[in-house]
């Protein structure tokens, strides 16, 4: 009795079609097209704050960008010889590297994991050097583009208007930042980094302002490489 | 600085409305950020034997052995006389200058003379041996987790509190600074292993470009992280660059290089011992302490001495250590005695300068089979400061251990102080509370004027 209850049970079930269940689709909406967000915009900024590289990134990325010498060659070099050499200007990585960040644990100084004061005149003091002597080696004389380690654009360094400045900055900022001038976040970059230029050029040949060993145009190119080479995106990611 | 007074507004604001977020038991965060006060934070690194100043024993009692001619070297130690132990050898007779009511060992060396101005901590219980650990419960008044620190050491606090529109607010010499929690970006403490070393990072070659320009890249740059700082959803490492490179243009304009080279350093201050065996060289952090004070460029100046680690027979020399870093210190306060404060015609920089002194913790009061003295979770620590109460001894240690007696009364009965206590009191003596700082620690009320 039981098993014909079954086998009645079974021949009801498949002998019904089952009804097709809706297929419910979640649409897309808008963010403005919700209730009470009318004027938010969607906020797709990073949700994490930038960090400070560590210290050796910056050595490798120095090396790399002007010239690929090892420490000790740039070294040399930055100090310079003969008529360039210029203690003033560097000295050796030795006495940088506790202010750039990096551990010291002979002296028990952990890694810095944050900017601070010193940090940044390391920074600079480090930075007006590389550019200072790229811009001695890549700007005088009629050195080719592909002999240029960091200035590599066409010409001299010479600019007659805005629009062949932005081209030269273009190249250099692409060579520290990575991407093209034009996407950068802040307002107005190149403009701002053109007043620099014309600033520098004119800081340099005023009449008080003595005898330097940089032109006025090598000098705007390296205050515009000073600028990359210090910048917060430089030494954020 | 022709930015100056906006500068002035804009770190007001920023760190006002910091303070008055994280804080609210500050009532006026505006007030707190002015400040006349120099904060010296010297750290004897290795762990040091209190029995030869802070809490002298010349007698051999319970498992105490004693500083005696048999473990010590005497010699050249000035204050050390003679008191038979009875076994051939000879400790030392206690040091009490007329009118100080503590009592000293011989290694304290000229700093005895100063009894009025010191406040000595003895018996503060360390609960550890390991120097990284003791260091940084000594500075921050938390142990190590994980091998981190969960708090920020005492300059850090104090830097973060009543120095953050000091054109430097904390600058650590080997210091063990540490950074944790909520605290202003201009607080963070500029860590160097030498003073020598700062020199030159700011030198420039007058050679290649005009400061002028320099100056025109860095005003840039500030914009720059200005305008990246207000589009970033977390603006802290942004807008912390953006003062940073506020405080280069300051360091420049300042000419601050000749305070931090060390030849200008020990030409202008000839009085401190820079021969000496032991310390000579680590004088001239003081100096700079000295220079950055009257300069008014520093609030806090963390440093250190060392030398302390004295595991083995090189304990012969752990007295004159001490002697030469209390001889250093002792000039120091002369020095602030008769230097006036560089916003106050009226006053000395001693009357608004507050210095801490400690170590990792203290020696075994046994000698070991070296010869020598190993980690002992005792300390003591000594203050000079116009805010405690001076020529005064808390705290103590049993006769026969050298272990911490309970003689601070808590909020849950009598214990024995400890770093967290006394840090806590530091803050606390210039109106600051310290709960967020110092988790574990107490007000030791009887300490301050």
């Amino acid at each position: 009795m039981r098993f014909e209850a079954s086998v009645l049970l079974l021949m009801l079930a498949c002998s019904k079609t089952p009804e097709p269940t809706p297929v419910v689709r979640a649409t897309s909406t808008p963010v403005n097209a919700i209730p009470g967000h009318e004027s938010l915009r969607e906020d797709t900024t990073h949700k994490e704050g930038p960090r400070l590289m560590v210290a050796e990134t910056y050595m490798r990325s120095y090396l790399a960008i002007f010239g690929g010498l090892s420490p000790l060659d740039s070294q040399a070099a930055l100090v310079g010889a003969g008529a360039t050499r210029d203690n003033n200007l560097f000295d050796r990585w030795a006495d940088y590297l506790a202010a750039l960040g990096m551990p010291d644990y002979k002296s028990d100084i952990d890694r810095s994991a944050q900017t601070n004061a010193l940090m940044v005149a390391a920074f600079e003091r480090t930075g007006i050097a590389l550019c200072d002597r790229a811009v001695e080696n890549d700007l005088r004389g009629s050195r080719p583009v592909d002999q240029r380690i960091v200035f590599a654009f066409e010409g001299g360094p010479e600019v007659a208007s805005d629009t062949a400045f932005a081209t030269r900055f273009d190249i250099v900022h692409r060579t520290f930042l990575g991407y093209p001038a034009e996407l950068a976040p802040t307002t107005n970059r190149t403009s701002k980094f053109y007043n620099l230029y014309k600033q520098a050029k004119a800081n340099q040949t005023a009449p008080d302002a003595g005898r330097f060993r940089l032109t006025a145009d090598e000098a705007a190119w390296a205050a515009v490489c000073y600028a990359l080479i210090r910048h917060p995106e430089f030494h954020f990611y | 600085m022709s930015s100056s007074p906006s500068r002035r507004t804009f770190l007001k604001l920023l760190s006002g409305s910091i303070l008055a977020s994280v804080a609210p038991m500050r009532a006026v965060a505006d007030t707190l950020l002015s400040s006349d006060e120099f904060f010296v934070f010297i750290h004897a690194s290795g762990g040091w034997d209190v029995m030869l100043f802070a809490d002298p024993r010349n007698e051999a009692k319970g498992i105490i052995m004693p500083p005696s001619t048999a473990n010590t070297t005497t010699t050249g130690i000035r204050r050390w006389v003679n008191s038979p132990l009875g076994d051939g050898s000879s400790s030392f007779s206690m040091v009490q200058p007329s009118g100080s009511k503590i009592v000293f060992g011989p290694a304290i060396g000229n700093l005895a003379d100063h009894y009025d101005r010191i406040t000595l901590v003895n018996g503060l219980a360390m609960n550890t041996v390991s120097h990284p650990d003791g260091t940084a419960f000594s500075s921050t008044g938390r142990h190590l987790a994980g091998g981190r620190s969960p708090a920020s050491s005492i300059d850090t606090v104090i830097a973060n509190e009543l120095g953050v529109e000091q054109l430097l607010p904390s600058i650590s010499v080997a210091f063990p600074s540490y950074v944790a929690g909520n605290i202003n970006a201009r607080a963070m403490p500029l860590k160097v292993d030498a003073i020598g070393s700062v020199g030159k990072v700011l030198t420039r070659t007058p050679n290649q470009e005009p400061s002028a320009t320099r100056d025109a890249v860095t005003v840039l740059l500030t914009d720059e992280a200005r305008e990246l700082a207000k589009q970033a959803y977390y603006a802290d490492a942004y807008e912390g660059l953006a003062l940073q490179y506020e405080a280069l243009r300051g360091m420049l304009d300042g000419n601050l290089k000749d305070a931090f080279t060390d030849a200008s350093l020990r030409t202008k201050y000839p009085m401190f011992n820079y021969k000496g065996t032991f310390q000579g060289p680590r004088c001239v952090n003081l100096a700079f302490a000295l220079e950055a004070m009257t300069r008014n460029i520093a609030r806090c100046i963390g440093l250190s001495f060392a030398g302390f680690d004295t595991h083995a027979s090189n304990y012969d020399d752990h007295a004159a250590t001490q002697q030469e870093m209390f001889d250093a210190l002792a000039q120091l306060i002369v020095q602030l005695e008769s230097t006036k404060h560089p916003t106050k015609n009226s006053s000395t920089l001693a009357d608004h300068t507050h210095i801490l002194v400690f170590s990792d913790f203290c020696r075994t009061p046994q000698i070991n089979l070296r010869s020598g003295r190993d980690h002992y979770p005792n300390n003591s620590a000594i203050v000079l400061s116009p805010k405690f109460r001076s020529n005064v001894c808390f705290g103590s240690t049993d006769p026969e251990q050298l272990l911490p007696s309970a003689t601070f009364k808590a909020a849950l009965g009598m214990r024995a102080p400890a770093p967290p206590d006394l840090l806590a009191t530091f803050i606390a003596a210039f109106g600051v509370d310290p709960t967020p700082y110092m988790r574990d620690g107490e007000v030791i009320k009887e300490l301050l004027t």
